[in-house]
């Protein structure tokens, strides 16, 4: 009796019928974990140059940091309006029965420090540029092994705009069946007319650790408030488990003067959480700050 | 400095070995895989989505594989711990019946015996229901599903003799 059952069972089991894109999925989750993989590398190859790169950085930032009385002065300047400002300067758009692309550059306009100016706006094109190119590759891919279902959705939001930060956050949404969205910010100082990277924030490394802490609390919190929510910090499968934020982790500053500090879908949790951004406590990171010229409470 | 060097190279060369039979090994399994996830989701967005995502996992820790012997079950763990992961999250969303009715919407409305069968194996917990199917449907052995699951092979079998316990007793009602 029991056996037959359990052969009914597994015949309704092996029966599900294979959906024809799941070649494709596969080939191409393959595709982007092997990237993923080679860029973890290369990421751990890179960060010992860049840690000299950042150096250099400080002693820029520093200069405008250090002074906290220079940094009031500033922030009480009325400022007449910001000249500074963010448009879409190009948009390619797929707009077909099962390929869909829309693909916005922005483009960033008024600062004086035109080497800072260009060098975003050409990454922003070329990173474009990049997508729509890959898009366009798979598409024909899929296109010729009989067909499929492809879209991609670029563009930017601009997240803090005040009279002296500037956070434009760029994001990726891929689908093919599944999806996986990738979201990049550049903060900008309008006034002083520099980029803003993270490590430039604190004085030293010990950021690293004092924020990683924070955010594990955070996440820790979240999930025994709500069942639901999921991060990957103790899982069975150790490589999963988030340990600390990179020395130039994806944040923006919001505006509230508080520093974000955000992650990709798949980094710290699993796909369904989508994207995930923590709100760092200003009280946590005083003692480290450079200044409170962009942070504060 | 130079055994050093060579012994990173070794180590290379068996990476990318691991690497292609990874490669190998879930391009020739995809339909298995696809088929484990979907039992876990019932649908084909969802089970993609998982496959996709184990895949991806599976590639960027192959660090933690250690022997190409256990690659089965080492992929297994991961397709059976995303999919629990969504069912979690999915817990919330479901309203009512939908979840029931979608099941369903396969084309298996010809015979109505094998929609309690499977609703009785539906309704087993999820940690249960894991075990049915390793065991009946991809044939593995106990040891193997106390690997995927992460449990001593006294509970697993335990388990099993209750999941098959509570299958017969639902069908009795």
């Amino acid at each position: 009796m029991k056996d037959n059952k359990v052969e009914k069972l597994r015949k309704e089991y092996m029966d599900v019928s294979i959906p024809e894109e799941l070649d494709f999925v596969v080939k191409k989750a393959l595709k982007e974990g092997k990237r993923d993989f080679k860029k973890k590398q290369y990421n751990k190859k890179l960060r010992a140059i860049t840690t000299s790169a950042a150096a250099v950085t400080v002693i820029f930032t520093v200069a405008i940091n250090t002074s906290q009385v220079f940094a009031n002065t500033l922030s009480r300047v009325p400022v007449v309006s910001s000249i500074v400002k963010v448009l879409t300067i190009n948009e390619h758009i797929i707009n077909e029965d099962r390929y869909n692309a829309d693909i916005k550059t922005p483009a960033i306009e008024g600062l004086e420090n035109q080497d800072l100016q260009n060098s975003l706006n050409e990454k922003y094109i070329e990173e474009n540029e990049k997508l729509y190119d890959a898009f366009i590759a798979d598409m024909e891919a899929l296109k010729e092994n009989g067909g499929g279902n492809l879209g991609i959705d670029s563009g930017y939001e601009i997240k803090t705009d005040t009279d002296r930060i500037l956070s434009i956050g760029r994001y990726v949404v891929n689908t093919a069946g599944s999806s996986s969205t990738t979201l990049k910010y550049d903060t900008i100082d309008k006034e002083k007319e520099v980029l803003i990277t993270l490590p430039s924030l604190f004085k030293g490394d010990s950021y690293i650790e004092i924020i990683s802490r924070n955010i594990k609390q955070q996440m820790k919190e979240a999930m025994e408030a709500d069942e639901h929510i999921h991060y990957w910090i103790e899982e069975e499968i150790e490589e999963l488990n988030f340990h600390k934020i990179d020395e130039d982790q994806n944040f923006y500053i919001n505006n509230e003067y508080q520093l974000v500090i955000s992650f990709d879908k798949y980094d710290v949790a699993p796909g369904y959480m989508g994207t995930v951004e923590f709100v760092i406590p200003t009280e946590i990171l005083q003692d480290i700050l450079v200044s409170n010229g962009y942070i504060r409470q | 400095m130079h055994q050093s060097k060579r012994k990173g190279k070794l180590a290379l060369m068996a990476r990318s070995n691991i690497e292609k039979e990874i490669e190998a090994y879930i391009l020739d399994n995809k339909e298995m895989h696809y088929r484990l996830a979907y039992s876990y989701v019932k649908n084909k967005e969802d089970a993609l989505d998982i496959v996709q995502e184990s895949i991806c996992k599976s590639i960027s820790s192959m660090e933690s594989l250690k022997e190409l012997t256990y690659i089965k079950t080492w992929f297994y763990k991961i397709i059976v711990n995303t999919s629990l992961d969504f069912l979690r999250k999915r817990k919330r969303l479901i309203i009512g019946d939908e979840d029931f009715l979608a099941t369903y919407d396969g084309g298996v409305v010809d015979h109505y015996e094998d929609i309690d069968l499977q609703k009785s194996l539906e309704d087993l917990p999820d940690n249960y229901r894991s075990i049915i199917i390793l065991r009946y449907f991809e044939d593995l052995k106990i040891k193997e599903i106390a690997e995927i699951l992460d449990e001593n092979i006294n509970t697993i079998k335990a388990r099993l003799y209750k999941a098959l316990e509570k299958l017969r007793i639902k069908m009795n009602d």
